[in-house]
């Protein structure tokens, strides 16, 4: 063994001064030589013949001096270096050829770089915060009411946390807001309420200052804040003297006691502060059924995720035993919770563009194949030269991967413009960011030498051999293999490209059950405490919505809780008067608090009935309105007008409402989300929310009028922060975005890979039709009309497409399974769908068929004849 | 081309000839290529270098495992020549080497007289 590393440094170290070596070589056989001849000079020769003699004996010099120079030095390395010289000629020697490898090479390596730099982002990476794979998110089963996964309560937070043995800590928050005042604009922040262990769960520490405290969570302990880096940066200029000072929340002061750090966030990057819950037993109590909160728990170093669901269901069945609690837990690992959704579209991307990659290869490769026919010549000499086949392999494999690196950094390129297209992806919650990093640039090189050795080794193989190259039917066969392939994994990928786009047609010509063009939407969230009393909510409504209604543009204008497409839960139980009670269906509805006008303003259609107006007043009789899917789900069988309900469970005191109007499903999550069952409630009568979006209906562009929107609701409260200002458009489009840049995705792969393909078939054909110049001759000398010539040549590159399209076709049924998931409204086997892209294949095919059958049709035979 | 069994016999020979290029040096001490190419010559004649230039690739195997040392000096008729010698290394190889044929010699010599 050390004999063996002696070796190779000696050959590193001879390698490195491989010129001195050689002439120290060089002198040293000259001095042996002069010894032969001085001995053959002492026996009698003469010059000449001594001379002579002496080299013979000596042996040949040129020889010598390779073997000596083999023996040290790195051959492998030089010959490589020689190799690529070569090849680099070559391939300046034929451009066109080179650059069109290059550029088809860039473009799948590239698009394969950007979509993994996307699964690397939001699949692998690990969070950034410490044994992040330790993190588990914990949920209610409240199957029953519709939500599997469901928020818990800080009453059973309460029960399952000291109770368990598998968490080290679990956190909790829920979402919130507050309006920071004082000096400056009054500005609307997002917030996370947080138990104080949070940040301790997670791992992290603030950038300066401290985190949460048990005591920061006491009920009555002064208020703390920690602050977002951006929020530190963008509103207190980066002072470091923020510890300590108060601020202004809601109306209340808050210590400062904290500032995160630039990179940090946890499930939202919009998050600016981070507030601590101070939880009195009254509260816990009163809110024991309100499912609000997130859990996050870090299981013990060592304890798996099967352990800690066990142990928590033990937990939940002893509360359910004792009568504490009914529900079962749900654990849900951090990744999952967060990119679970998304998951199966960019898995589907990677598939994608695999194929695409692969088609690539397969074209790359039959067009190396043609070219080696063409360098017959050159090899045959080689091997006659005393080269062996290994060696000729060798140097066409450094070939094709000298090109598959080039193409590759082109497709870093390619990668780093395109990268940003995908981010549309990323769901909330993932941390990083996609972008070629040092991750994505080892794929990169990874897949280009992979790509150079799958299109190089069978051109190479086939290529040493030249005794089979001479021959115009070398390789046809194998060609026309590699074109059916690609055939084959086009009609795959056009399929998958059909199917999309059928898909997002059917999502996005939906109806969402209003009308959103003209309309803009913005946020005022009224704060407590100045906004705690009622008259002064309502009060705040009737002025802004009179001075925005009094603008000229203004169509109508109306509040709501909640804005469609952007569900933010407000969801309740719901018990009917005269129902048995099923305690397996309870129904839990949307509550929204609207403002009369509401309706009008997003044009959302009645279907029965009357709408609620200004005439529901405070003291009128309480009316409701519900929307179609709960008039189904909860009056079947009767009409739902006139029938009453009330929020809560059976034994709840509170009042009933009178069904009055029925109004039309409105999409509430998402374009493909089911649509719950939903009531509207008079803001003069219904108290339990207070309505924070507005919607207002112009005649003009809905930009247009922002400004003087906030100008008026500025005027009614100068303190009031507005948020979130946009057309309600805007939400409509951003809910289908994903499945719009999926759609098209696929359909730019089907595109370059339908070129590529036609590009395929048109050279295999090319070369039959010379191949059979001749035969062609013949029948056009005896007679055949230029049809039958034309079915001949389009007949054949229909043929390959026929095998192509069936393996291709039979392929996408055995995987039709794996698209359930993934396509909204149509079959994974809608026949359109794949009859579209197998029409649109053939229709390439003929085309690319066409240019060599006119060929072979204007063929002249007394030329051709002759030529031969 | 070179033939398949010519190539297996080589690899033998290449040994073989390793050992008694060690043999020779320490024998007779520092030599120089041609004079250690004459002393194979007189030893095996043909055999094991068709020429004399075959002694290179053998010394270059040595030298690159550290078993001989090379350095320039002069020859007796005032040449510059460079001479190899065998190392401390060398002189373990050597032995082991030759403990290892004695072996083989000795059971092939029990075996033959059988």
């Amino acid at each position: 063994m050390g004999d063996w590393l002696r070796s190779w440094c000696s050959r590193i170290h001879a390698w490195a001064r491989t010129a001195s070596v050689d002439r120290e070589f060089t002198a040293e056989l000259d001095s042996h030589l002069e010894m032969i001849v001085d001995e053959h000079l002492a026996r009698g020769m003469t010059r000449a013949d001594a001379r002579r003699t002496a080299l013979v004996r000596l042996g040949g010099l040129t020889q010598l001096r390779e073997t000596h120079r083999d023996q040290q030095g790195l051959p492998v390395v030089e010959r490589i270096a020689q190799d690529a010289r070569f090849a680099v000629r070559r391939f300046i020697k034929a451009p066109a050829f080179s650059l069109f490898v290059v550029m088809t090479l860039a473009l799948g390596i590239g698009a394969t770089a950007a979509v993994f730099g996307l699964a690397d982002a939001v699949l692998l990476k690990p969070f950034p915060y410490p044994d992040p794979d330790r993190l588990v998110t914990i949920w209610e089963d409240d199957s029953a009411y519709g939500f599997p996964q469901n928020r818990i309560s800080p009453f059973v937070f309460l029960q399952w946390t000291p109770r368990n043995h598998v968490f080290d800590d679990a956190a909790a928050l829920t979402e919130s807001s507050v309006n920071l005042t004082g000096s400056g604009t009054p500005e609307f922040l997002h917030a996370h309420r947080v138990t104080t262990n949070f940040f301790s769960v997670l791992g992290v520490r603030p950038l300066t200052g401290r985190a949460f405290v048990a005591a920061d969570g006491e009920p009555g302990h002064p208020l703390t804040v920690v602050l977002s880096h951006g929020l530190w940066v963008r509103r207190f200029g980066s002072d470091p003297r923020i510890i300590g000072q108060d601020v202004q929340l809601n109306d209340a002061r808050s210590t400062v006691i904290g500032v995160m750090g630039p990179d940090f966030q946890f499930l939202d990057s919009r998050i600016d502060v981070w507030l601590p819950s101070q939880w009195t037993g009254d509260y816990v109590e009163r809110r024991k059924t309100d499912h609000f909160l997130i859990t996050l728990g870090r299981l013990k170093p060592g304890v798996g995720l099967g352990q800690a669901r066990d142990d928590m269901s033990a937990v939940s069945r002893q509360l359910a035993a004792d009568r504490v609690w009914d529900d079962a837990p749900v654990l849900v690992p951090l990744r999952d919770q967060v990119a679970g959704r998304i998951r199966p579209a960019i898995l589907m991307l990677l598939c994608a563009v695999g194929l695409l990659l692969l088609i690539t290869c397969a074209n790359v490769a039959s067009l190396q194949i043609a070219y080696g026919a063409a360098r017959v010549r050159e090899i045959a000499l080689r091997l006659a030269l005393g080269a062996t086949r290994s060696r000729v392999i060798e140097q066409l494999l450094t070939e094709h991967l000298l090109l598959s690196l080039v193409g590759g950094a082109c497709g870093v390129a390619v990668a780093v413009w395109s990268i940003h297209l995908l981010t549309v992806f990323v769901p909330r919650g993932i941390v990083a960011v996609p972008l070629v990093d040092s991750r994505v640039l080892t794929f990169t090189a990874a897949i280009s030498i992979a790509t150079g050795i799958a299109f190089g080794v069978l051109p190479a193989l086939g290529a040493s051999r030249p005794e089979r190259v001479t021959h115009l039917k070398h390789g046809s066969g194998l060609r026309r293999s590699l074109v059916v392939a690609e055939i084959a994994m086009a009609v795959l990928l056009a399929s998958t490209a059909t199917l999309t786009l059928r898909s997002f047609a059917l999502l996005s010509g939906q109806n969402p059950g209003f009308r959103p063009a003209h309309v803009l939407t913005l946020q005022t969230p009224l704060a407590l405490p100045r906004y705690a009393s009622e008259v002064r909510r309502r009060e705040f409504y009737r002025d802004v919505i009179q001075r925005i209604e009094s603008l000229p543009e203004v169509v109508a204008a109306g509040y709501v809780t909640s804005l469609p497409l952007a569900n933010s839960g407000g969801g309740s139980l719901v018990t009917f008067e005269h129902h048995p009670i099923d305690p397996r269906h309870m129904m839990v509805a949307n509550m929204r608090v609207v403002t009369p006008d509401y309706f009008r303003a997003i044009q959302m259609n009645l279907r029965r009935g009357r709408l609620i107006d200004g005439g529901d007043g405070t003291d009128r009789p309480k009316v409701a309105l519900i929307n179609e899917t709960m008039a189904r789900e909860s009056w079947p069988n009767d009409d739902p007008l006139g029938r009453r309900f009330k929020r809560g469970s059976p034994e709840t005191d509170s009042p009933y409402w009178t069904v009055v109007g029925i109004v039309a499903d409105m999409r509430q999550g998402g374009m493909d989300v089911p649509i719950r069952p939903e009531s509207y409630f008079s803001f003069e009568q219904a108290d339990f929310y207070a309505p924070d979006s507005l919607a207002i209906r112009t005649t003009a562009d809905p930009a247009a009028i922002a400004e003087a929107v906030r100008r008026e609701v500025s005027a009614v409260d100068k303190d009031q922060p507005i948020t979130a200002v946009r057309a309600l458009q805007s939400l409509v489009d951003l809910s289908v975005e994903p499945a719009l840049v999926q759609t098209r995705l696929l359909l730019s792969f089907s595109g370059v890979a339908m070129l590529l393909v036609s590009l395929g078939v048109y050279a295999v054909l090319s070369l039959a039709v010379t191949r059979r110049t001749r035969e062609i001759a013949i029948r056009v000398a005896v007679g055949a009309a230029r049809g039958d010539l034309l079915r001949m040549v389009v007949g054949e590159g229909l043929g390959m497409a026929a095998v192509g399209l069936s393996v291709g076709l039979a392929t996408a049924v055995m995987l039709a399974r794996v698209f359930t998931h993934l396509l909204f409204g149509v079959q994974p086997l809608d026949p359109l769908s794949y009859a579209a892209a197998t029409l649109f294949l053939i229709g390439v095919v003929a085309l690319a068929s066409y240019l060599p059958a006119r060929r072979a049709v204007r063929l002249n035979p007394s030329i051709a004849l002759r030529s031969e | 081309m070179p033939q398949e069994s010519d190539r297996s016999r080589s690899e033998i020979l290449q040994g073989t000839l390793d050992l008694i290029v060690l043999k020779t040096l320490e024998a007779m001490g520092p030599l120089h290529g041609y004079g250690l190419a004459c002393r194979l010559e007189q030893i095996s004649g043909a055999v094991l270098q068709p020429n004399q230039g075959t002694v290179y690739a053998s010394l270059v195997r040595l030298h690159q495992k550290g078993w001989i040392a090379s350095s320039w000096g002069t020859s007796e008729h005032n040449r510059k020549a460079k001479f190899y010698a065998l190392t401390a290394r060398g002189r373990r190889q050597l032995q082991r080497e030759t403990e290892e044929w004695q072996r083989v010699a000795d059971v092939m010599a029990r075996v033959l007289a059988l």
